[in-house]
């Protein structure tokens, strides 16, 4: 644990070094980036994906990977919308939409769990399987005309400057952080990750556990989606296209081990940091969406070539030192005889 | 046999961490004959088969390949010299046909293939072997005794001289056994040395010219077949030389805490009977492939038997999942430490807890640390765990520490039934004795031990009675008094009647 930690902690530490040098640049190029307003309307820009990434987080560690959320994303967007058309509360039809996306975790989760298909395969095909019903349900329209509390749900200050899905936002992350490093369910999220078969062999029921984190995905997608309907105001078949692979690259570069088993929420919590403080900063530089992207893709690409370089550097430095031990002492040794 | 040896092995040595292997081995393989193997579990026979096919180097000794030395670096080296070896489960890529799995290992060698020649080849080689096989079947669906067909095929394609069987019998049926031979004699017969290891002793006496016995990593014997006997060759396998072992308290007490009748799971073992008192240390013995784990397994729900009764502290019982089989009492210390014991990167205490990760949860699902510390403490004092804290990775700790944590993890589960199984492997001769000073204590306390040891002296001096199983099923238990190494080994071969054991009771199966 303690190398382990070590390695975290520096990971960390280096997405941190990294974030303050992105802060200062974007202080020294606009002004008006560290205004409080700016730095709210930063996590609203994406508040959507980074409450998806929480979950995502929990997923990853215990070694599986959920492709489909940004398509339940959509889906649930779109049932609010289509029942909203017809008429349909609109508080029901939130509802049925996170009741929708519940029953597509569980959907995932028990193919995953109880019938043992890998989990990539799995949610690549409800990836594919929940936008085709969201299309079939929304056609070539875009719904939107929602009624005024509905769009400002997300954005109007509710307490002092922040509105309410930046503080739900931040009690999901307190709540999340709680769960995965201090409780059972989060002890048991590691276990698995790293050797599902020493906890099977304890007794753990790990498909329970694995059922668990699709259907919170499903049910936190299902919300997120909601709120991206409300914050765009209109509802389109492809909502939240491919958000999934910004979800997993702020997972994957705060440290989360793909493998499973190793990540910590301060990582991703910091990766998120970084990577809206990034785009914030470009977008304030009139830098374009595309390049945006490309620039997060080479971060990430950095950070899984960068411990591995570390790695093999040390790897060798240490090699070198060895050999200059030895061949001290076997001098050493024949000087003496 | 005169001709000199296309395979010599002299004075071979090679030692594992603080196990000695082999002790200056010395064994010829001549052209045209049979030479069996023998010897219990952990005897050094693995061990040299992987000297001979490059994939471990001896420390010291010499190799000699048709009467010059040689060196075998590496597996591919083996096979350019004409060395194969094929073993119980056939190592097939279940894709290709047959065909193709007898050449695989000439791939790589032409940019393209010559369909055709390939085909016609492999007949010829199947051909000679006197085996129908279609050529252009996929290797998924062979028979066991079709694929190893197609293992010897490959190695002649290889123009193997020297051909290494290691159980090769194992899973096969009484007419596949026979086919098999057949191939045998027919190698022999062109000239190929054949060296083949079985624990089944009758297979050994049908097919072999000369018989070698290993025991502790040395060559006890080895003769003509015509000049050895079965009981002769289990006593040069028996009496394996006996460290300094714990001794035993009798604490078995007469409450029968666990009654197990005609258990058996399709395919793996059947007709397993026993009880086990409260205190009592009940010793599984067999060699390796008598399925022991297996049961061990049913018995904590992990692979749940199919038929059998289980009977716990007089309540007939169904035990289909590990949660159940804890809730029963039940607790399984796995063989496999690394593998399916302990979660490495996680501390002591996490591992000690997970088990019983309930109890140490508030109303919320938070984990009390305090309570965990504490009693990851408690086991580290009780079993002398060697560890700066309970909060070190379980992955830094040395074998025989880690092997504490894990019976720590079990006992924690306070277990009326405590299955161990191979808890003394790969650790130390202090941590080893510690765990038979446990094993002792903790039947004293009541607790009733089945424990799973291929360390036959171990088994033999811990146990109240020992149980023998061999391929599946129960040869006979014998009381502690009645189990000798000699009586255990011919059991666990198959052979107690050649011996005369009497088994210390008969249990009547319930069916």
């Amino acid at each position: 644990m303690n190398a382990k930690l070590r390695r975290l902690l520096s990971w960390e530490g280096l997405l941190l070094a990294i974030l303050l040098v992105v802060a200062t640049l974007n202080t020294n190029l606009a002004p008006a980036y560290l205004s409080l307003n700016n730095q709210i309307n930063l996590f609203q820009l994406s508040i959507e994906k980074i409450m998806v990434a929480l979950v995502m987080t929990f997923i990853i560690i215990n070694g599986e990977i959920d492709l489909s959320v940004a398509s339940i994303m959509g889906l649930a967007a779109c049932v609010v919308a289509v029942l909203f058309e017809q008429g349909v509360p609109l508080v029901a039809a939130i509802v049925v939409a996170l009741l929708a996306g519940l029953l597509c975790g569980a959907f995932n989760g028990f193919w995953v769990a109880y019938v043992g298909l890998p989990s990539l395969a799995v949610t690549l095909a409800g990836m594919i399987g929940f936008r085709g019903i969201a299309r079939i349900l929304i056609e070539d329209r875009s719904i939107g005309g929602f009624p005024a509390w509905f769009t400002t749900l997300g954005q109007q200050p509710l307490l002092g400057p922040f509105p309410f899905s930046l503080l739900l936002f931040g009690s999901l992350f307190a709540l999340a952080f709680v769960i995965l490093h201090y409780s059972g369910v989060g002890r048991l999220v590691y276990v698995v990750g790293h050797n599902a078969a020493v906890a099977r062999y304890s007794g753990v029921d790990v498909p329970r556990l694995k059922l668990g984190l699709f259907c919170a995905s499903g049910l936190i997608a299902a919300l997120a989606g909601v709120l991206l309907a409300a914050r765009l105001g209109a509802v389109r078949g492809n909502t939240a296209d491919g958000f999934e692979l910004d979800i997993i690259t702020m997972v994957l570069l705060g440290g989360v081990s793909i493998f499973g088993g190793a990540g910590t929420l301060g990582g991703v919590g910091l990766s998120i940091l970084l990577i809206l403080n990034l785009r914030n900063g470009m977008s304030l530089m009139n830098v374009t969406g595309n390049v945006q992207t490309g620039v997060v893709g080479m971060l990430l690409i950095l950070s899984v070539l960068l411990p591995n370089l570390a790695h093999v550097a040390r790897d060798r430095w240490q090699r070198r030192a060895m050999q200059r031990k030895e061949v001290q002492a076997s001098i050493e040794t024949s000087a003496s005889s | 046999m005169q001709t000199t040896p296309v395979l010599e092995m002299r004075d071979i040595s090679r030692r594992f961490g603080n196990t000695q292997a082999l002790d200056g081995v010395s064994l010829r393989l001549y052209p045209g004959e049979v030479h069996a193997l023998l010897g219990e579990n952990g005897a050094g026979k693995s061990t040299l088969i992987k000297i001979m096919t490059g994939v471990h180097q001896p420390d010291s000794g010499q190799i000699l390949l048709d009467g010059k030395p040689a060196r075998i670096g590496s597996t591919l080296e083996a096979q350019r010299l004409g060395i194969a070896a094929i073993y119980q489960e056939p190592l097939m890529y279940p894709d290709l046909n047959v065909a193709e799995n007898i050449f695989v290992a000439h791939a790589g060698r032409r940019w393209l293939v010559d369909w055709g020649q390939m085909y016609r080849a492999a007949e010829a080689i199947l051909a000679q072997l006197d085996v129908h096989l279609d050529v252009r079947q996929p290797a998924r669906g062979l028979s066991v005794a079709a694929q190893q067909t197609v293992e010897i095929a490959k190695a002649l394609s290889l123009q193997a001289r020297v051909l290494i069987m290691d159980e090769p019998t194992a899973a096969l049926s009484a007419h596949e056994v026979e086919q098999l031979f057949a191939i045998v004699r027919r190698l022999r017969a062109q000239g190929v040395a054949i060296l083949f290891i079985s624990h089944r002793l009758e297979e050994v006496f049908a097919i072999a010219d000369r018989i070698t016995v290993f025991r502790d990593g040395r060559l006890i014997s080895s003769a003509l077949r015509t000049e050895v006997t079965v009981e002769q060759a289990i006593r040069d396998m028996a009496g394996r030389s006996v460290e300094q072992l714990f001794p035993r308290r009798h604490t078995v007490r007469d409450e029968i805490l666990v009654q197990v009748r005609n258990l058996g799971r399709q395919g793996v073992f059947q007709g397993i009977s026993f009880d086990v008192r409260a205190g009592e240390v009940l010793g599984f013995a067999g060699l390796v492939g008598a399925r022991r784990t297996d049961v061990g397994l049913a018995l904590f729900g992990i692979a749940p038997a199919d038929h059998g009764t289980i009977t716990i502290a007089g309540q007939s019982v169904r035990i289909t999942n590990p949660h159940q089989a804890m809730r029963f009492g039940i607790a399984y210390v796995s063989e496999d430490r690394r593998g399916l014991g302990l979660s490495l990167p996680m501390s002591i205490a996490a591992n000690i807890t997970l088990p019983t990760l309930q109890r140490y949860l508030n109303s919320l699902g938070l984990l009390r640390r305090r309570d965990e510390v504490a009693t990851a403490e408690e086991f580290r004092q009780r079993l002398a765990i060697r560890a700066p804290s309970v909060d070190v990775a379980v992955g830094t700790l040395s074998g025989g520490n880690q092997q504490k944590v894990m019976l720590s993890k079990w006992l924690n589960t306070r277990p009326r039934l405590l299955i161990l199984d191979e808890p003394t492997r790969g650790i130390d001769v202090g941590a080893k004795a510690e765990v038979h000073q446990m094993i002792d204590q903790l039947a004293a306390e009541g607790i009733a031990i089945i424990l799973i040891s291929s360390d036959l002296p171990e088994v033999l001096a811990m146990s109240d009675r020992v149980l023998v199983m061999r391929e599946g099923r129960q040869m006979g238990i014998f009381a502690r008094h009645e189990a000798t190494q000699e009586r255990v080994l011919a059991a666990a071969m198959g052979q107690s009647h050649t011996v005369g054991t009497t088994t210390a009771e008969t249990i009547g199966s319930a069916s």
